[in-house]
């Protein structure tokens, strides 16, 4: 079969609904595309267990502590199920490993951000997983099979990352001022990084027909962000909490909120690594690696010293 | 309270702290463990020790009335009474799965007698445990097993492991002030006989995995109350956030 | 980094399959990366068995599954013809199939054995024996490679994850407790 008819018959396939499975014809862009969003996707789970991983210690009581903990395994599980679905595509989970540590693989900037109390915690489940949510429900209907699937089990397990982000927030919005300080302080740095989540505007969106027709893509970024804001706004004001932008106002005819002007050359710079803890977060993980080679390697040989018959 | 229900409440409070300190030197590796798979696997026995505290500072609110949320946050470290084993840091991987295997097999050996405790609530929370440490156990024990052989940086490292917390583990059998009456009612099981059996457990393990058991010596500390530098420093970041308000639900 | 040596790796990959019931097929859940057969049993379980409901495990190195799609096997079954080793005796292979479009977390799941002498052999006997409506995925697994979950085992393996109540979006009650905040709340 000619290119052209092979890749005529890959684009009805997915056009009648049907997963594409390792083994299958695909073109090579399709496959690259997967690769570079699967991995960046994987990379954000694994750097995201970090702000949220250095609190479990510090959790206020035992039951967050505990829910905390099982959050953030979570997080470790989601990048687990990712690496798996981008070596369907034949890199090796060595190679993303490789390229995430030496600063050449990109992962969701949101990460880049510091987590400096508790409520962050709270914003973060509620805010951050909340416009994950979005994201991978969508993702969830992606045309390739194990991209797909992961992103069911990460469904399934994220509605309760957001859930215990929101009680907190519930809680602490109407708790003692220190609370309300606290939850009030970690919106207004969170608010805008949850924005940016969603990616570029979809006028400077170049990627987007093709993705689409392609299954890869459902909604539009701007679709996705908009929706959020409207389910976001009226629950933070009703718990008392401002949204930190002036210019955010009601428009009767669409029905959104419309927001102020997001800053691009902000999301740019952070997406460069000149974020806030870009380098820190790096450094965590080459730490770990680096630390983790002797274990690695121990554990490699016995494994093959049990094959030789030299141990039990 | 009775005389009884006194010793017993200062056992449970120690059977939590251990569990709690423990939880919390484990739950330092999520996002830093050696390998993806192992980040969730740990995390998984720092929430079951985390239940395990629960369920044993429970047992304690039983009898004294003590909000185990209170226990935790808004003790002072000196009144912490976990055993020095679980107060040092972290180090390598080796220490901490050696330290993790040393007193997983405690739990081995000691939960079936707690399991034929005279005191039923003692017993139950024994029973709900127990699946959970055999899991415990079998991970633990693999990783002990594979890294004693693995390579000679891996053999080193467990074998220096073993050498810094082998003097710690006499601490575990040594009774609290007036547990005798406890295991002459019924309640716990004698200390020499679980020394014995944990002995039993462990001496043949360590050496089919290569290591050396170090030679005895005499635990430096065998009181509960006095504590390693270390747990200060754990307390303060334990309670950091809760002590900024103590009107404030979490 | 992991090039410098060629000793530091991420460890094989290992397929899991999980039973959720006794009497149910076992079905492939996704894949866990350990040093050897016992770890990525152990490893399995912490990755996948955290909410489901699971009887039985099993665990097979990757490099031992043949996988082909339908897609493949139309394009060129020539490959069908691998010559069968003189010596070859039959083993007992293991049969998976993904036979619907639907939206799933699982993949392929088990539905029958067959004997045979080799794993090309085993997908053409198995074409026939278990042929369905619309066979999108095959795998063929040899029994001798599968790791299997300790029955006696099934409370410390699978039970735990069960009474983690806290991990359930249900435990949350944010739905109702919004919907008093916004009754009580002048607009």
């Amino acid at each position: 079969m000619s290119e052209a008819a092979q890749l005529q018959q890959f684009e009805e396939r997915i056009a009648r609904g049907e997963k594409i499975e390792p083994g299958d014809w695909m073109p090579e862009k399709y496959r690259q595309q997967l690769i570079r969003m699967i991995s960046q996707h994987a990379h954000s789970e694994i750097v995201g267990m970090l702000p949220e991983g250095a609190w479990i210690t510090r959790a206020p009581n035992l039951r967050r502590k505990m829910v905390l903990l099982a959050k953030v395994q979570d997080e470790a599980g989601h990048g687990q199920y990712l690496y798996h679905a981008a070596e369907t595509l034949g890199i090796s989970r060595e190679e993303m490993i490789d390229a995430l540590l030496e600063g050449r693989a990109k992962y969701a900037s949101v990460f880049n951000y510091p987590t400096l109390n508790w409520a962050d915690n709270a914003i973060i489940g509620w805010l951050v997983d909340g416009a994950a949510i979005k994201n991978q429900t969508m993702l969830a209907r992606c045309s390739y099979g194990p991209y797909s699937r992961a992103m069911v089990r990460i469904c399934a397990e994220e509605s309760f990352h957001m859930k215990q982000g929101k009680e907190m927030v519930i809680q602490y919005a109407q708790g003692t001022p220190l609370q309300r300080q606290m939850v009030q302080d970690a919106l207004n740095r969170w608010w805008w990084p949850t924005l940016m989540m969603f990616g570029l505007p979809d006028s400077e969106s170049y990627n987007s027909p093709q993705l689409i027709r392609w299954g890869i893509k459902t909604r539009t970024n701007d679709e996705l962000r908009q929706e959020f804001v409207n389910e976001l706004v009226p629950e933070l004001s009703a718990l008392d909490l401002a949204v930190p932008d002036p210019e955010l106002r009601y428009d009767e005819e669409s029905g959104n909120w419309i927001y102020g002007p997001i800053d691009w050359d902000e999301f740019w710079q952070v997406v460069k690594g000149n974020g806030p803890c870009n380098e820190e977060r790096l450094r965590a993980r080459r730490q770990a690696h680096e630390d983790g080679r002797w274990v690695r390697e121990a554990m490699l040989a016995y494994a093959e010293k049990q094959e030789a018959g030299l141990v039990v | 309270m009775s005389p009884l229900d006194r010793l017993l409440a200062d056992k449970f409070l120690a059977l939590a702290d251990d569990e709690l300190i423990l939880a919390h030197r484990n739950s330092e590796w999520t996002g830093h463990a050696p390998i993806l798979e192992e980040d969730i696997a740990f995390a998984n026995i720092a929430q079951d020790e985390l239940g395990h505290a629960t369920l044993w500072y429970g047992l304690r609110a039983a009898l004294t009335g003590e909000e185990p949320d209170d226990l935790v946050f808004f003790r002072d470290a000196a009144d912490f009474t976990c055993a020095q084993l679980v107060e040092l840091p972290k180090g390598d991987w080796a220490l901490t799965m050696m330290r993790q295997f040393l007193f997983d097999a405690l739990e081995m050996v000691r939960l079936p007698w707690y399991m034929e405790s005279q005191y039923r609530p003692l017993a139950e929370v024994a029973a709900k445990i127990r699946p959970e440490e055999i899991y415990h156990y079998r991970h633990t024990s693999a990783w002990v097993k594979r890294l004693g052989w693995g390579t000679a940086e891996s053999q080193r490292r467990m074998q220096a492991a073993l050498n810094e917390l082998w003097p710690y583990t006499r601490q575990l059998f040594a009774p609290l002030p007036g547990e005798a009456a406890l295991i002459e009612a019924g309640y716990l099981p004698d200390l020499m006989r679980l020394e014995m059996d944990w002995w039993a457990e462990v001496e043949p393990f360590l050496t089919a995995a290569s290591l050396t058991i170090p030679a005895f010596t005499k635990a430096a500390v065998i009181s509960r109350t006095a504590h390693t530098p270390h747990l200060a420093d754990l307390v303060a970041d334990l309670q950091a956030v809760a002590r900024l308000d103590r009107q404030a639900i979490w | 980094m992991s090039g410098n040596s060629t000793r530091d790796t991420q460890w094989p990959r290992f397929e899991l399959f999980q039973q959720e019931q006794p009497g149910k097929p076992h079905v492939n859940v996704g894949s866990v990366h350990a040093p050897d057969g016992e770890m990525a049993l152990l490893n399995g379980r912490d990755v996948f068995v955290r909410r489901p409901e699971c009887h039985n495990l099993w665990a097979v190195p990757a490099r031992q599954i043949l996988a082909r799609t339908a897609m493949e096997l139309a394009a060129d079954d020539g490959w069908l013809d691998v010559p069968v080793p003189p010596d070859a005796a039959p083993q007992l292979y293991r049969i998976f199939q993904k036979t619907t479009q639907r939206r799933s977390m699982n993949y392929v799941t088990h539905v029958g054995d067959l004997e045979a002498r080799t794993a090309e052999e085993a997908l053409k006997l198995a074409q026939r024996r278990f042929a369905a409506a619309d066979v999108f995925v095959w795998w063929i697994v040899p029994a001798a490679a599968i790791l299997v979950s300790d029955e006696d085992q099934v409370e410390s393996l699978f039970r735990p994850a069960r009474d983690k109540t806290y991990r359930q979006p249900q435990a949350y009650r944010t739905l109702s407790q919004m919907q008093e905040i916004k009754r009580t709340t002048p607009t």
